[in-house]
């Protein structure tokens, strides 16, 4: 076998549901100049699937796509990108990534694949069978109609404990759009569960017993983990405390790095307190405690631990003990998710008894994660929920909905804020019965698709969330002004970059902030305080730009978007840097194939690019600026009518904006008028035969006249 | 009673010990190439606390990426991953499934370093698993490895791993007295610690001393006679 001599596994693995074919790819030869994650997903559906497919047609695929750092040790990898026509994404569908963490993308890579590629659709249903280098598809009737719950259980008994399996639930199986597929309990990709349903396929079942080889010198590698480590916060790299300790300079209230010594994990057997150091690298796991962050103080008691991905010390998933709910919901007590997974159940309403941080809203918590990880559920980061809030709170619904499945909903429960209600509402949703969980399992596109609500009624109201295409906001200028508009303008679904967010929010004082940012970006005006906006400049589009090159190198190397980047870090002695390198360091140890950063970051733009090239053909055409790069009503607008960059607002102002999205365009090598992407630009990243491409069909600027 | 059994164990150990074998001119009575049976106790061990585990398998890619330059739980020295989704009950759906989908406790597989009869030393037909001199750990030696996997059958523990590569045994050498899963954990879960006997304690993945080679049974006899003397 030719071995690579590390980071990638070697072989890219594709599965033709249509035909039965399991066959293989040299990783590095067909897909080295997009890494991995993302990149090969958008290179796949660049070369193999036509404009105009239909998500939930055969001929689109479904890439799942880790890459070179993905089952190392370095530390916040474990991620999965799952890339594919995306059916939520509104009015028409365009491509777009699901991400995982969990134990799918380590066993992947052990078992000797960097990607799997779906293909196709069975006649029949089947689970993928992956065991290194034995592949099968095995017949999946006993599990269709089974939640992810049962699927994981059955199959982890057909092929051993230590296998790691990512399942649809019924939601998934219904092709409902806002549908998951998930791994290791609570790790989800959303939005992609359908398709995976559209194909026949209920689940893939991974074992893996080689290995990730590191070509450079283990005693260097084993130095850089270890630094990495020293430079690590809290989670979204917070890299301050939350609370006042000698052991820190500063602390900032809004950190989540939350593990105060005299803390403790109340449901752990017996209780562990947190104590000792806080930068000790041994603690480095107690530091997050998510369930304390999204569900309040009172959280604590319940923590059994943390949980997480592989090789990531920050265990951002907590798994929580609530005994209560198996004697009033006749429910497993223990659950485990985070952030919005985490909040599921809570999120549909809009008051609970003792307050969204007291014991209801942790029960209602509980049956949503319950329901919701088993249906196999999406919830849009969060969209679901509040559309469900508004339709009924602005009478939509009693409007659109017939009055016989109306009346049939338990609308005094969900008044009374009473988490019972979601027993009624969530399988409505998941297994897609009656008008209501036909259109809410599309998203907000089955609003304005199926039921014609006009998109400004979502757009101008700030309550939504609502962006763009079917999608909410992803820290956006709430976070990060003018940057964190640009990044939400640029994807089909929610931005999901946390680039720029994790660092303005990693709780150092503004003026430590500036002075790293001139250290990183070259100018300290390219970073404001949150709700304290100044007017655009070319720095801020700089750092726009490296936000979204960084994400899309992340999720093509495994790293997680989330917890990184690592360019602030906790150290006095460093002055707070952490460092910019850090994932072109890894990348050549692992690889033995030495790129500087700059390089590196070319092949993050590269996939960058790829992905506005293909939202450009599949729309066929490219005016982006007006026609995909649109920004919502409620962002240029204040509740109590401030003007914009006032302190305190964070509204923003239409010209400046405007000026924002020039700068942008402009460091990009995109053109001003239409913010498409120029030849030049192809070139330049190795796209040449992109642009050429999408030049016959006119969709490169220049070549319209 | 167990102390007074392990104090003699120890006697007997420190006259049987490789040093003590030619002083007592065992090796003329036993031949020209007299089988080692007798280990020294081990001086440290890696202790786990399942309760603070965390399951994010830092400490196996430790043990494999910066002692063999390559990231692989599969020969891990320290054992997660087999833990991590149901525990020692399996995929059962019953009320004593640990792990991800049970009660969220991770057991973690560490070697016990176990003392004589060590179960993989008596079973190495090549003598290939010996104490190290500096630590005690009871460690493969590659070159005498023959890959015929008796030691991992005979390890009660399940803590021997096998390079199908190389085709050569591996287990747990303590790092040369700096385990690098101990420096790995996150949580504090894993401790190196002075050795004690913690063979009886836990539950043993059922593994038995499938075989003696007869050279080893007869230094056995040096010891324990067949026959009360």
């Amino acid at each position: 076998m030719a071995a690579t001599p590390g980071g990638f596994s070697g072989k890219v693995l594709r599965v033709d549901l249509s035909t039965g074919k399991i066959s293989t790819q040299d990783t590095v030869d067909r897909y080295g100049d997009v890494l991995g994650g993302t990149g090969i997903g958008y290179q796949v559906l660049w070369e193999e699937v036509p404009a105009g497919t239909g998500p939930f047609d055969p001929a689109n695929k479904l890439v799942f796509a880790t890459g070179v750092l993905a089952g190392t040790g370095v530390p916040c990898n474990g991620r999965t990108a799952v890339t594919t026509i995306f059916p939520t994404c509104w009015p028409q569908p365009l491509v777009a990534s699901g991400h995982m963490g969990g134990q799918f993308a380590a066993k992947l890579k052990y078992a000797g694949y960097d990607a799997l590629i779906i293909e196709g659709r069975s006649e029949k249903p089947v689970w993928l069978f992956i065991r290194d280098k034995r592949v099968e598809l095995r017949g999946a009737a006993h599990l269709w109609g089974a939640g992810i719950r049962r699927a994981n259980l059955e199959i982890s008994q057909e092929m051993g404990a230590d296998c790691v399996v990512a399942a649809i639930g019924q939601a998934g199986e219904k092709l409902a759009p806002m549908a998951i597929v998930a791994n290791s309990l609570s790790h989800s990709a959303g939005g992609v569960g359908g398709v995976m349903g559209s194909k026949n396929l209920k689940a893939i079942g991974v074992q893996g017993s080689g290995a990730v080889r590191i070509a450079g010198d283990k005693d260097e590698w084993e130095q850089l983990i270890k630094f990495h480590l020293s430079i690590l916060g809290g989670n979204n790299q917070h890299v301050v405390p939350s609370f006042p300790t000698p052991q820190s300079e500063y602390y900032n209230p809004g950190s989540r790095w939350l593990g105060e010594p005299g803390k403790r994990w109340g449901a752990a057997q017996p209780p562990i307190e947190i104590t000792g150091n806080i930068h000790d690298l041994n603690r480095i796991a107690f530091r997050t405690n998510s369930a304390a962050f999204f569900l309040g103080e009172g959280a604590w008691q319940h923590t059994v631990r943390g949980n997480g991905c592989t090789a990531c010390p920050i265990r951002c998933h907590t798994i929580v003990k609530v005994p209560s709910v198996a004697a009033k919901y006749g429910i497993r007590e223990i659950a485990q998710n985070t952030c919005v997974g985490l909040l599921f159940g809570r999120s549909f309403f809009k008051t609970l008894p003792g307050g969204m941080k007291g014991q209801t809203a942790l029960e209602a918590c509980m049956v949503g994660m319950h329901l919701a990880d088993d249906l196999g559920l999406w919830c849009n980061y969060g969209q679901l929920q509040r559309d469900l809030q508004k339709l009924y709170h602005d009478g939509l619904l009693k409007a659109k909905l017939g009055s016989a499945e109306y009346a049939s909903i338990p609308w005094d429960k969900y008044e009374a804020g009473d988490p019972a209600f979601l027993f009624d509402i969530l399988p409505r949703i998941g297994q897609r019965r009656g008008e209501l969980g036909q259109v809410l399992s599309q998203g907000t596109a089955g609003l304005f698709g199926q039921w014609s609500i006009p998109e400004e009624t979502w757009t101008q109201d700030h309550n939504t969330l609502y962006w763009k295409l079917g999608h909410p906001k992803h820290h956006a200028n709430e976070d990060d002004g003018q940057c964190g508009v640009i990044i939400n303008t640029q994807y089909n679904r929610d931005a999901q970059c946390h680039s720029h967010s994790n660092f303005v929010r990693n709780g150092l004082p503004l003026e430590v902030q500036k002075r790293l940012a001139a250290e990183i970006w070259g100018s300290p005006d390219c970073v404001d305080g949150v709700g304290d906006y100044t007017p655009m400049n070319l720095h801020k589009a700089r750092r726009a730009r490296w936000s979204l090159v960084r994400k899309e190198l992340h999720d093509s190397l495994g790293l997680c978007n989330w917890m990184g980047p690592w360019v602030a870090s906790p150290l006095k002695s460093r002055g707070y840097l952490g460092d910019d390198s850090l994932e072109s360091k890894f990348y050549s140890l692992a690889t033995g194939r030495k790129l500087g950063r700059e390089e590196l970051d070319r092949m993050g733009e590269r996939i960058f690019t790829l992905h506005r090239a293909l939202t450009i053909r599949d729309m066929g055409q490219m005016n982006m600026r007006a026609r995909h790069d649109q920004v919502p009503g409620w962002v240029f607008e204040d509740p109590a009518g401030a003007p914009p960059f006032s302190k305190g607002s964070i509204r923003m102002d239409r010209g400046d904006m405007a000026k924002a999205m020039d700068l942008f365009y402009k460091v990009m090598g995109w053109d001003k008028t239409t913010g498409a992407p120029t030849q030049e630009t192809y070139s330049r990243l190795g796209l040449r035969e992109v642009g050429q491409s999408l030049r016959a069909k006119k969709l490169v600027p220049g070549d319209a006249a | 009673m167990d102390a007074a059994l392990s104090r003699r164990g120890f006697l007997l150990l420190s006259a049987c010990a490789l040093s003590g074998i030619t002083a007592l001119g065992l090796s003329e009575a036993l031949g020209a190439d007299p089988s080692l049976v007798i280990l020294d106790n081990a001086k440290g061990m890696v202790l786990a606390d399942p309760s603070r585990c965390v399951g994010c398998q830092r400490c196996e890619l430790a043990c494999t990426e910066f002692n063999d330059g390559r990231a692989q739980p599969s020969l891990a020295r320290v054992k997660i991953e087999r833990a991590m989704n149901f525990g020692p009950e399996g995929p059962t759906g019953g009320a004593a499934m640990q792990g991800t989908w049970g009660n969220g406790l991770v057991m973690q597989g560490v070697c016990r370093q176990c003392p004589h009869p060590v179960p993989c030393e008596m079973a190495c037909p090549q003598e290939a698993i010996q104490a190290d001199p500096q630590t005690g750990a009871r460690v493969v030696l590659a070159d005498n490895c023959i890959g015929c996997r008796m030691c991992q059958r005979a390890c009660p523990w399940g803590m021997i791993v096998f390079d199908e590569q190389r085709h050569k045994a591996s287990k747990c050498f303590l790092c040369h007295g700096k385990p690098k899963c101990v420096e790995a954990c996150p949580s504090g879960a894993l401790r190196f610690v002075p050795w004690r006997d913690i063979t009886r304690e836990g539950r043993a993945s059922g593994a038995t001393l499938p075989a003696l080679s007869a050279d080893k049974a007869k230094t056995c006899v040096e010891c324990h006679p067949t026959s009360p003397k």
